[in-house]
């Protein structure tokens, strides 16, 4: 009888102590993972959306509160103007979530390019929807009726991997209802 | 001094990890691709093996024998997890290249086999001079190993070249098969000099690779050494 409460006694001991260092440790770190997740899976993405600015969008990012969550929206400012502006959201793929960068050029109302930051696309075949032939159907498109072929878009979807096709246009479809609803906000954000 | 020298030296050659003791494959076949792949991997195992041989050693006389594996692998697991954070926070794009094995590290062989075999008998100087010892001759093999694959596999290592112009890369060294056959092909390399030294010093040839008994006991070999 002993015995077992000297097992039990010793083992929640060493589990909690583990537990308590690794929280503390999480706390310590999260600032800096988040900036490292910043630089090397976004900012990347960042890059090949947005073009023509004379900021840093990584620095100048501002979190909006959009009923209850949060977006963090990098803005490309050219001269004090807002040109364009990047948000991040994601799309059920086949292999998890994709998460898409979505660029937005603000004075037109066109996409300015999309960008894959993480997926788990199965590789060769739904990782395609990274490349160029694929993403470079919406640069310049319209916010309005971006939609695969087969929904009655003209996004031509990457050939054998329609799962992975409409994940990601269901992510850039996420990004457009959020530019609209953010668009007033985001006018004033930046001056 | 010459006790902490002996436990810490035996880990480089005689108990090599993956060549003697053939323990702890999966990181040794997964992330050899590229020498600098293996040597993140190798620190990362310096790092949770010493730090969990020590806590080990530190706790061994209060840990009761029936729960001894269940308290190496929570130890083992939180040091893991602090490696991972700290690698996340400090080391990102090497976060990206070792990916699912850094968790791994959690159940490799070594770990829980030099808390098991040596750091729960002895106190805990001795305990990191094992941990340092083990860890640096894991790390050494890793990165011999993923210098070797990366060298025939791309014609560089560490991202300089290191071939005759003319060179043909043989790509399949870097992808999963290569790593089995250069490491059956080293592992073959290493128990023949080993046989070849035992005939010389008159002692009968063994099967499979050698190491010292004394450290693990278990094996049905014991009697060859």
């Amino acid at each position: 009888m002993n015995d077992i409460l000297k097992m039990m006694a010793v083992l929640s001991i060493i589990c909690g102590l583990a537990g308590t260092s690794l929280t503390a440790l999480k706390q310590a770190t999260e600032p800096m993972i988040e900036e490292q997740v910043l630089t090397y899976v976004q900012a990347p993405a960042i890059k090949t959306v947005l073009s023509g600015y004379d900021n840093d969008p990584i620095k100048d990012r501002k979190d909006f509160d959009m009923g209850g969550r949060t977006v963090t929206a990098f803005p490309a400012i050219k001269d004090g103007r807002l040109m364009s502006v990047a948000f991040e959201t994601s799309g059920k793929g086949y292999g998890g979530d994709i998460g898409v960068m979505v660029g937005f050029d603000v004075n037109s109302d066109t996409l300015s390019g999309i960008g894959i930051t993480t997926m788990k696309e199965t590789p060769g075949v739904g990782t395609r929807v990274a490349e160029h032939g694929f993403t470079t159907q919406f640069k310049g498109h319209g916010i309005e009726s971006v939609e695969l072929k087969k929904q009655g878009g003209d996004i031509d979807a990457v050939a054998g991997a329609t799962i992975s096709s409409t994940g990601t246009t269901a992510a850039v479809q996420k990004a457009v209802s959020i530019y609209k609803s953010l668009k007033q906000r985001l006018a004033d954000g930046w001056t | 001094m010459n006790r902490l020298w002996k436990e810490f030296s035996k880990g480089l050659w005689k108990d090599l990890p993956p060549f003697k003791l053939v323990l702890g494959l999966c990181p040794v076949l997964a992330v050899t691709n590229t020498a600098d792949n293996g040597l993140g991997m190798g620190v990362a195992v310096i790092f949770v093996l010493t730090l969990s041989n020590l806590l080990v050693s530190l706790v061994r006389k209060l840990i009761p024998a029936k729960v001894r594996i269940a308290c190496f692998i929570a130890i083992s697991a939180s040091l893991v997890v602090a490696v991972e954070l700290l690698m996340q926070a400090f080391a990102y794009p090497l976060y990206q290249q070792l990916g699912i094995f850094v968790p791994l590290i959690v159940v490799n062989c070594i770990i829980l086999g030099r808390a098991e075999a040596f750091a729960s008998k002895n106190p805990p100087l001795l305990a990191v001079a094992d941990g340092l010892g083990m860890g640096v001759g894991f790390a050494m093999s890793l990165t011999f190993l993923g210098a070797l694959r990366e060298g025939l596999g791309t014609g560089h290592i560490f991202g300089t070249n290191v071939v005759w112009p003319g060179f043909e890369p043989l790509g399949f060294m870097v992808e999963a098969p290569g790593a089995f056959v250069s490491l059956g092909v080293l592992l073959c390399i290493m128990n023949f000099a080993e046989n070849v030294r035992r005939r010389r010093k008159g002692l009968r040839a063994v099967e499979g690779p050698t190491h010292d008994c004394g450290s693990c006991g278990a094996c049905g070999s014991a009697s060859n050494c």
